[in-house]
């Protein structure tokens, strides 16, 4: 079989040629990392590619073919390993470069084979950014918006930004385009850059330990010697990855609602140390006596957006020719190293401080947008998917109160000014439950609510909607609806 | 994992692919090893340059330990790439064993004009055009126009042309069954059994006839030329508080009998 397919294709010893490789110094666990974010790529190529038999890119379908994809337990299983897949796939890219960094393999003659990694970084990114908008919930809405801006910021940016958007603001053009460059742009370019980086490393071998004289090392094989570690390695981050999938899967929150103005969003892990850089450039201006002034003024802005990381990425592409040293050793390259080892201190420092930042922010918000409550008010199905919370009666419920409710009362209960009130954190709705039951039945007009008068009378709901939708509902309103906890109503309390 | 290999310019004449390989065996002459070292040797800028020749480590066979120790890794290796595999397969596989179809189906009424125009045919089929309600997946509900064929017969001759019908006149559907005569009527489905396309009245030739692959029927509905397998397909119709109803069915296309695959258009 396989010299039938060798005479006609040549395809075994083409295999063959690849797999056969010195490795100078011998197979090592060293040397995993790169391997180890390929079978990361081809995870992400593979649930991704499945991801697209789910996912409807528009404004009317992402979140809720988003949704399906949560429901099922399959292509949620798939989405919980994207998702961690992707995380997965930046913290190698990061280590694989580090390692690289550490080692000074990016000297000639590897200098380009360096640069397309730090490409290969960036597309990783850039396809961690665009993955993010995707669910198009509330946290995807708002972190792109974020991004969005701060890529209209610098000169010509404001282009950048409509190009992006499809438009002067966020939609279902945005949607499109995103998902245009998730799926196939920037994995095309990725898979490309990937080949190139291959092929680069090929012509001049593997870079070796840093000893004096790469010549008297004892090579070993590449297969099956360091093929094994690397599947070795690779295994161990797809049990790592499936575990992640399983007991922490991602979250979808409420389709996105522009309006919500009190929405905090959060960054992806790996953009926090921007974010916090963000944060921490105005505040380093306003504690400098005559600066101080300056800490909001629009320049700082785009100092921390813009220039510094601009500035720290021309510095990675140029490393080759930034580091003089004539030799790998570590001896010889302290200053690299111990930049490299402070650059690592303030990403990390950076992240902590963002965390930190975003942390306050959420305990000093408005109760209803702490994670719990953000957790619990979520529509029925996600709560099931993602908390494994809500009760049958309550995802009933949540479809009933979605249908009728939600135009007056919002789609978390919020209530709206003037027109209907809060039902989330209303203590009449967690009251005497035969009181709500008697408002959803016979209708209200004209009373005080909390102090506040509402516009739009309670239609009454006796008849129109079954016994076991008004019972499904007022469960909903009293126990599931921002951090209502009160009692369930059975059917047959309904008269 | 041992097969052999003839167009190898090996001095054995024969070598294995894999398993040799795998384990460390093959001979030194089959391994384009030597080359792959002078590039090294010449871009770590050996004086020598490529004339420089390093013992590379496919040249050396390995001690019998090693090699069985090379034996296990290629196979561990295979098998890991096995395992992650399937862990990829199995999610993807059940992720696209298709939803299920709706089992019950929804009597959608017909409008005053439509039962009129119904209840005044003569010798033509009546298009009857209705709104169907159809969830699409995680589409929200909608409605759609929908149209079956309406026509005014009686017991007698429609059971003597549709000899394809049970002779109780009754079919299964989700409420039961369905009597194919009421009130002296018959709903017929819009869509052709053969392939479903949808089949057009021809008031010349007094037939339906199929755009697609030519396949005609008589005004019962009866299969009279082409490919399709059956006779046009009876749907369920039923009087409700004064308004006439019909039911949406979808049959199985292709096959001679009538399978339900879904209520939804």
């Amino acid at each position: 079989m396989l010299n039938w397919l060798e005479s006609r294709t040549g395809f075994v010893s083409m295999a063959k040629e690849f797999l056969t490789e010195d490795v100078p110094g011998g197979a090592s666990y060293w040397y995993v990392f790169g391997s180890a974010t390929l079978f990361a790529m081809i995870l992400q190529i593979t649930t991704g590619i499945f991801l697209t038999f789910f996912y409807a890119p528009s404004a009317a379908t992402a979140w809720e073919s988003t949704r399906a994809i949560y429901l099922n337990p399959w292509t949620h299983t798939l989405l919980s390993i994207h998702y961690w897949g992707s995380s997965a796939m930046i913290a190698l890219v990061f280590l694989h470069m580090l390692q690289v960094l550490i080692w000074g393999a990016y000297k000639s003659p590897r200098e380009l084979q360096w640069i397309v990694g730090v490409l290969l970084f960036l597309v990783t990114l850039v396809l961690g950014l665009t993955g993010y908008l995707l669910p198009w919930d509330m946290d995807a809405y708002f972190a792109s918006q974020v991004s969005l801006n701060i890529a209209g910021l610098p000169p010509g940016g404001e282009i950048l930004q409509l190009i992006a958007q499809g438009g002067p603001v966020m939609g279902t053009n945005t949607i499109n385009r995103f998902f245009g460059l998730h799926v196939w742009l920037m994995p095309a370019a990725l898979v490309l850059l990937v080949g190139a980086h291959l092929a680069i490393f090929r012509h001049n071998g593997s870079a070796g330990p840093v000893v004096d004289d790469p010549r008297k090392l004892k090579p070993g094989r590449f297969w099956p010697d360091q093929m094994f570690m690397d599947g070795a390695a690779s295994f161990f981050v797809f049990v790592v990855i499936l575990l992640l999938a399983s007991f922490a899967p991602p979250f979808l929150d409420q389709k996105a609602d522009p309006t919500n103005a009190a929405f905090q969003p959060y960054p992806a892990w790996y953009f926090l140390f921007l974010f916090g850089l963000l944060n921490f450039v105005p505040w380093l201006f306003s504690q400098i006596p005559g600066l101080s002034s300056q800490a909001n003024a629009p320049w700082v802005e785009m100092l921390a957006a813009i220039v510094v990381p601009t500035i720290g990425l021309l510095i990675v592409l140029l490393l080759p020719w930034l580091d003089r040293s004539t030799t790998r050793s570590f001896a010889s390259r302290g200053k690299i190293l111990w930049s490299t080892f402070l650059t690592i201190v303030a990403i990390i420092g950076l992240s902590i401080y963002a965390q930190v930042g975003i942390q306050a922010k959420e305990a000093a918000g408005p109760p209803s947008q702490s994670e719990d409550q953000i957790l619990s008010a979520t529509p029925p199905p996600e709560t099931t998917a993602a908390s494994g919370g809500a009760s049958d009666a309550s995802a009933a419920g949540a479809k009933v109160f979605a249908q009728n409710c939600t135009s007056c009362h919002g789609t978390n209960g919020q209530g709206q000014p003037g027109v209907a009130p809060p039902l989330a954190g209303n203590p009449f709705v967690t009251g005497d439950p035969k009181a709500v039951i008697n408002v959803v039945e016979n209708g209200l007009h004209g009373q005080t609510v909390m102090g506040q008068t509402f516009g739009a009378p309670m239609p009454a709901w006796k008849g129109t909607l079954s016994k076991s939708d008004l019972a499904a509902v007022i469960t909903y309103i009293r126990g599931s609806l921002g951090s209502n906890k009160a009692s369930a109503v059975k059917v047959s309390d309904i008269k | 994992m041992s097969i052999d290999f003839p167009g190898s310019t090996s001095e054995e004449g024969g070598r294995t692919i894999l398993g040799n390989w795998a384990s460390g065996l093959a001979p030194k002459s089959t391994f384009p090893g030597e080359c792959t070292l002078s590039k090294q040797v010449a871009a770590a800028g050996s004086p020598q340059g490529a004339e420089r020749k390093i013992h590379s480590a496919y040249d050396d066979p390995g001690t019998p330990e090693e090699i069985s120790r090379r034996s296990f890794m290629a196979n561990a290796t295979l098998a890991i790439g096995g395992i992650v595999g399937l862990g990829l397969v199995i999610p993807i596989v059940g992720s696209l064993l298709p939803e299920g179809a709706s089992s019950k189906g929804t009597w959608s009424p017909l409008t005053a004009d439509e039962l009129k125009s119904l209840q005044e045919a003569t010798s033509k089929p009546v298009k009857l055009e209705f709104q169907l309600k159809s969830k699409d997946s995680y589409l929200p509900e909608q409605s759609n126009g929908e149209y079956v064929w309406g026509i005014k017969t009686n017991k007698q001759t429609f059971d003597s042309a549709r000899t394809d019908l049970p002779t109780s006149g009754e079919l299964p559907f989700s409420d039961g069954t369905y009597d194919v005569i009421n009130m002296n009527f018959v709903i017929l489905s819009p869509i052709c059994p053969h392939l479903g396309c949808r089949p057009v009245w021809n008031d010349s030739a007094t037939r339906f006839q199929c755009p697609c692959h030519g396949s005609q029927f008589a005004f019962s509905g009866e299969h009279v030329a082409g490919p399709a397998p059956r006779g046009m397909d009876p749907l369920p119709l039923r009087e409700q508080s004064g308004l006439a109803q019909i039911m949406w069915i979808r049959y199985e296309s292709g096959v001679p009998n009538r399978v339900i695959i879904s209520y939804q258009s």
